[in-house]
């Protein structure tokens, strides 16, 4: 049992999760698990077409079905607000909760029955009878783009959500004088796809409406639901319990999380929707739908002057909060990579078409920018014959360099770019001799770096909400201590990571430690769990809460052992007199003079023994400064991944060998969840290379509905995974601390597509697409004589 | 528990998939414990009812209301269709058999490996345990092994209704793409693999472990007799049947290299274009797995 005293500092505690052996055992609880008397269960019409008007919803024939309670349209619900559009610069969508006039994807909510269960609810559902005047669909972003295009928002002039524009001829005359080598990089529409699906219980309890949802964050929610329904966000209670995975879909705010709570609330009765997963795969966000147009100026020594992009994102039809176009912007903001690039721009546009909005998932427009650059480097070492090994190396971040601002005014603060590539390249190498012997077709070996912003200004996202986090520390009567977070954990070790936090800045055993998350009535307002925020959040308000408590422990441990305040410590648990270890009281005995023997408590001290810290990140923008800069994270953890394939070129199936993750997160609290992390990560992001992929016919019908089309990769997918840490500390972050939530996905696909080409390298084939699938490898491969077979035959 | 709609009430007694999960239009359930009994109501009911096997198909179909039978028969209770005869010369296996069970049975695996192997490629361990080798002939999917195997096999099926039984080859079974020739009335009771084989294997390329074939190749190979040179290449995965591979065959047995037959296997074919696979890749894969069995049946040039 550690503990140890409360340090300036923080160290590493590889232990166990403490919420494991309750996810392990069945013991957890998910919405699914809610169940109160009298609930009547919930089910939606769905739009069947992809875009059209709605004339009218004919609810009649569904109303008259066994066991139906209520039948709710759009129309019904007029009286709750549209979703708020927040963000700046951004084109109002005014997301209804129910659609009123238009519906604009396959899935988008036209109606709600309510019924004693599921089943009627269901055969019900399918009696109301929609009568939808079909409009012309915009199925993808060209069809977008294209001039006179059918419109998605009649009071739009075009279909573009949002475009940026920057101008610099300076950067115009570099490209005009210098070698240019593009390229034209895709990656497809995939999606989190997390265990547990979506769902909503709602009920009203005491005059208060209580809401159960599988979200990452509950105080979000409670404004959002406040703001919609027009009810004082006090007499809204949000519960997430346990919640199995979100990876980002879940930091949106849906609309099933409004009307449920609109149903329980009319009807005075809990409702509960839980939503299926094919409804999922409608009406759960997608992710990642981007084209880059990327170009880089080389001079005559080989190297990079400038990059410059112009991308464009499907984000579907638009209707979500925050808005969709928030990952597209970090995609552009992140155009030179861990890459000392001196000059780079990005134009952005982002389109509606009639298709499930779009919004976060893992890496947040990292990885799709990622991919498209580390080919962009390919590409350049090959058009100017260079090593590209060779290439990365001279323009990564050295340490010299930092602190390092990139050209568009992210600053960051440290790092092991350039050791976390050499690391790699020396695994590289020898791993690809070991497997080369048991390779079957052609071996080749991948890379991929990146810098991953950590803790993101959510402001220039979200449009209201920032960066806070708020901890509030309590000591009950036994001792016990309890931390209350704000935080939306989805599976990634919170618990234990909070408990950590309070038992080290405490001094006190770890099992000492109580944790409340999840439910904004027990919780300080906080923003939730996104952007690889967690920790370091956490560790900023653990950290002044837990000050401020210990200030109040010493003043009435000092009082109880004669001593004064400053010369108390807590150790384990115990308040002891630096220096005279034996002279100590435990927590119980200073609690109990805060919470019962209040008049031997010294003068001037208030009863009680909690305190709240609340963080605010230093050195982040919460907006483009005059030259468009933004520093939009508190810190950029780093990582290179490193691939070894086996890609048979007569079926173009490729076999992952090995996989390296080289990932410096700064100081890790956990280590072994931090590799949890990773592996997830990377199962993810092999998921988005060579399987994962939603796609839409050009009547903008979804063609994969279900696991049968969706390929998530399963444990056999996965190959041999080495994870090797650095801990470069943050010169910005308590603690230096860095986040690891994401990283793990980012680097994968360029890591793969990287490999796959250079196993093919005597073919030329140069890979701008993901995934990588069997047919587009052979597609490729028939299109290019291919030596090795032409030579065998 | 509710189980199966609001109709599916009388007739449960217990619900495999626990509760509160699936969300099938209406249905009546009836679980007969005797063939004759499944037979007359099927001869009763018609197109109303469907037989259900081990449901790793039917289910799926139900809950996403894409099946809405208006009765079910499952036909799990019936103790005729279930087992394995074994004679010399052949495997007489009840169509209710689970797929696991096969797979487990070591006589089976000696005296007919290949069946062992194919089943391997069956989803994973927990579909084998409940799904069926009658469900999976009766379903047949393109994209299965077990169709493809029991055309590669000279398998036959027995097949019942109240007017009696029938013999049907497996040449003869497989109509179109999910598609058989049974009639609604009757049902698969039987699957009849003739042990002849000297050598078969099986080969396939899926997307990720467990899932169909994306392309697949049962080979067999026998003695020749004089109107039958002994030699079965069966492409799954590759059409809207499992499809013989009469020409690669030929080639085959005409002592063809192997890049003969499968060239011959590769222009036989009309391969399907969906979003796993498109069309060239089809013929590409069946290529490179001729190739692959040619050298497995021992019998390349
Ligand atoms: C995730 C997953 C992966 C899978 N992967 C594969 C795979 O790789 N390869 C593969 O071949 N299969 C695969 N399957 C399907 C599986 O093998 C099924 O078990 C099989 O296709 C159907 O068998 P069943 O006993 O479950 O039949 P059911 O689902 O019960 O029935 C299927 C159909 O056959 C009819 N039927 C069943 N038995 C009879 C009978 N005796 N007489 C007449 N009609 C009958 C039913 O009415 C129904 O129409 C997979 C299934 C799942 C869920």
């Amino acid at each position: 049992m550690s503990g140890g005293a409360a340090t300036a500092g923080l160290v590493a505690d590889p232990r166990p999760r403490r919420e494991d052996p309750r996810l392990l055992t069945g013991q957890g609880s998910y919405v699914a698990d809610v169940r109160l008397p009298g609930m009547l269960e919930a089910a939606f019409v769905r739009s069947p077409l992809a875009h059209a008007r709605i004339r009218a919803v004919d609810t009649d024939a569904a109303r008259a079905a066994p066991g139906v309670i209520a039948v709710l349209t759009g129309a019904d619900l007029s009286d709750v607000e549209p979703f708020p559009d927040l963000r700046e610069r951004t084109r109002p969508v005014r997301q209804r909760a129910l659609c009123i006039d238009r519906v604009r994807y396959v899935g988008a909510p036209l109606a709600v029955v309510v019924a004693e269960d599921r089943y009627l609810a269901e055969d019900a559902a399918e009696l109301v009878d929609a009568d939808l005047e079909e409009l012309p669909v915009v199925a993808d972003m060209d069809a977008a783009l294209a001039p006179g295009a059918p419109l998605l928002y009649d009071d739009w002039p075009d279909d573009r959500i949002v475009a940026t524009a920057p101008v610099d001829p300076e950067l115009d005359a570099i490209f005009e004088t210098h070698q240019v080598v593009r390229g034209t990089y895709r990656m497809q529409r995939h999606t989190a796809m997390p265990m547990e699906t979506r769902g909503v219980v709602a009920t009203v309890e005491r005059g208060r409406l209580l809401v159960w949802t599988s979200t990452q964050v509950p105080h979000v929610v409670r404004t959002v639901i406040a703001r919609t329904l027009g009810l004082p966000e006090h007499r809204i209670r949000v519960v997430a319990g346990d919640v199995g995975g979100g990876f980002g879909s879940k930091l949106h705010v849906y609309p099933e999380e409004v009307v449920i709570p609109a149903l329980a609330w009319r009807l005075r009765r809990p409702v509960r929707w839980i939503e299926d997963r094919r409804e999922h795969f409608l009406a759960s966000s997608h992710a990642r739908h981007q084209r880059h147009d990327l170009e880089a100026a080389v001079d005559e020594r080989g190297d990079i002057v400038a990059v410059r992009g112009d991308l464009v994102c499907d984000v579907g039809s638009g209707e979500i909060l925050p808005p969709g176009v928030a990952p597209a912007f970090v995609s552009a903001g992140s155009i030179t990579g861990p890459y000392r690039f001196p000059r780079s721009q990005a134009r952005l546009t982002c389109v509606v078409t009639n298709k499930t909005p779009s919004g976060a998932y893992r890496g947040f427009g990292t990885p799709e920018i990622v991919f498209a650059l580390e080919r962009l480097l390919e590409r350049v070492a090959r058009e100017t014959g260079q090593d590209p090994v060779e290439l990365r190396r001279r323009h990564l971040i050295r340490p010299e360099d930092l602190p390092y601002e990139t050209p568009n005014g992210r600053r960051i603060d440290s790092g092991s770019h350039l050791e976390a590539f050499e690391r790699a390249v020396a695994w590289a190498e020898t791993t690809r001799e070991r497997l080369a012997p048991t390779a079957r077709g052609s071996i080749g070996v991948g890379y991929a770096n990146y810098i991953e912003g950590v803790s993101p200004n959510y402001h220039a996202t979200s449009g209201l909400w920032a960066q806070q986090e708020t901890s509030t520390l309590r000591i009950e009567p036994d001792g016990t201590v309890v931390v209350a977070s704000g935080l939306g954990p989805m599976g990634q070790g919170t618990e234990t990571m909070l408990a950590t936090l309070a038992s080290q800045l405490l001094g006190v055993p770890h099992d000492q430690v109580e944790v409340r998350l999840g439910d904004t009535d027990l919780s300080p307002y906080g923003l939730g769990s996104f952007g690889s925020r967690s920790t370091v959040v956490a560790a900023g308000a653990v950290q002044l809460a837990a000050g401020r408590l210990l200030d109040k422990v010493r003043t009435i441990a000092g009082h109880l052992l004669e001593a004064s305040a400053t010369d108390i410590e807590l150790v384990d648990g115990r308040a002891r007199v630096v220096g005279s270890p034996d002279r100590s009281v435990g927590l119980a005995e200073v609690a109990h003079l805060a919470y019962f023997r209040t008049f031997d408590l010294p003068p001037g001290t208030e009863p009680g023994l909690e305190a709240t810290g609340a963080y605010e990140q230093p050195g982040v923008d919460h907006r483009p400064n005059a030259q468009g800069k933004l520093n939009i994270c508190l810190t950029y953890a780093n990582s290179t991944h490193a691939c070894v394939v086996d890609v048979d070129r007569a079926t173009g199936v490729v076999r992952l060998l090995a996989h390296l993750a080289v990932h410096d997160a700064g100081l890790l609290l956990n280590p072994q969840v931090v590799d949890g992390q990773i592996m997830g990560g990377v199962a993810q992001g092999i998921g988005g290379a060579l399987y994962e992929q939603l796609l839409h016919d050009a009547d903008g019908q979804p063609l994969v509905t279900s696991f049968m089309d969706y390929l998530v990769p399963g444990a056999p997918e996965v190959p041999e995974l080495t994870i090797d840490h650095l801990s470069t500390p943050s010169t910005t972050t308590p603690f230096g601390l860095k986040g690891a939530g994401e990283a793990g996905a980012t680097g994968v696909p360029a890591a793969i597509a990287n490999a796959v080409c250079d196993a093919l390298r005597d073919t030329g084939i140069d890979i701008t697409q993901t995934p990588i699938t069997p047919s587009s490898i052979r597609a490729a491969l028939r299109a290019t004589p291919d030596p090795t077979t032409t030579e065998g035959s | 528990m509710r189980c199966g709609g609001r109709a599916a009430r009388p007739a449960w007694t217990g619900c495999w998939w626990g509760e509160d999960v699936v969300k099938p239009a209406p249905f009546r359930y009836l679980r007969p414990t005797s063939l004759d009994e499944a037979l007359d109501a099927l001869a009763t009911l018609g197109d109303e009812a469907k037989p259900i096997a081990g449901g790793q198909s039917l289910v799926p179909m139900l809950n996403f209301r894409l099946a809405r039978p208006g009765v079910l028969i499952d036909l799990g209770r019936i103790p005729a269709l279930t087992g394995v005869h074994r004679t010399d010369g052949s495997l007489r296996i009840g169509a209710m058999t689970r797929q696991r069970v096969l797979e487990l049975d070591q006589d089976i695996a000696d005296r007919l490996p290949v069946l062992r192997a194919a089943l391997r490629h069956v989803g994973h361990v927990q579909i084998r345990t409940r799904g069926t080798i009658g469900g999976s002939l009766a379903h047949a999917d393109a994209a299965a092994e077990l169709p493809a195997l029991a055309l590669a096999l000279d398998a036959t099926v027995e097949v019942a209704s109240v007017a009696g039984t029938r013999t049907v080859a497996a040449a003869d079974l497989f109509l179109g793409p999910w598609t058989t020739c049974l009639a609604p009335d009757e049902l698969l009771t039987r699957v009849d693999v003739p042990l002849a084989w000297q050598r078969a294997a099986i080969v396939e390329l899926a997307r990720r472990h467990g899932d169909f074939a994306l392309a697949g190749v049962v080979g067999a190979r026998r003695p020749a007799t004089t109107d039958d040179a002994g030699i079965r290449l069966v492409g799954f995965g590759v059409g809207w049947t499992p499809v013989r591979l009469t020409e690669a065959e030929a080639a085959l047995a005409a002592g063809g290299s192997a890049e003969v037959v499968a060239d011959a296997a590769a222009a036989g074919i009309d391969p399907i274009d969906d979003i796993h696979a498109d069309a060239a890749w089809r013929r590409d894969g069946l290529r490179a797995l001729v190739t692959r069995i040619a050298d497995q049946l021992g019998v390349a040039a």
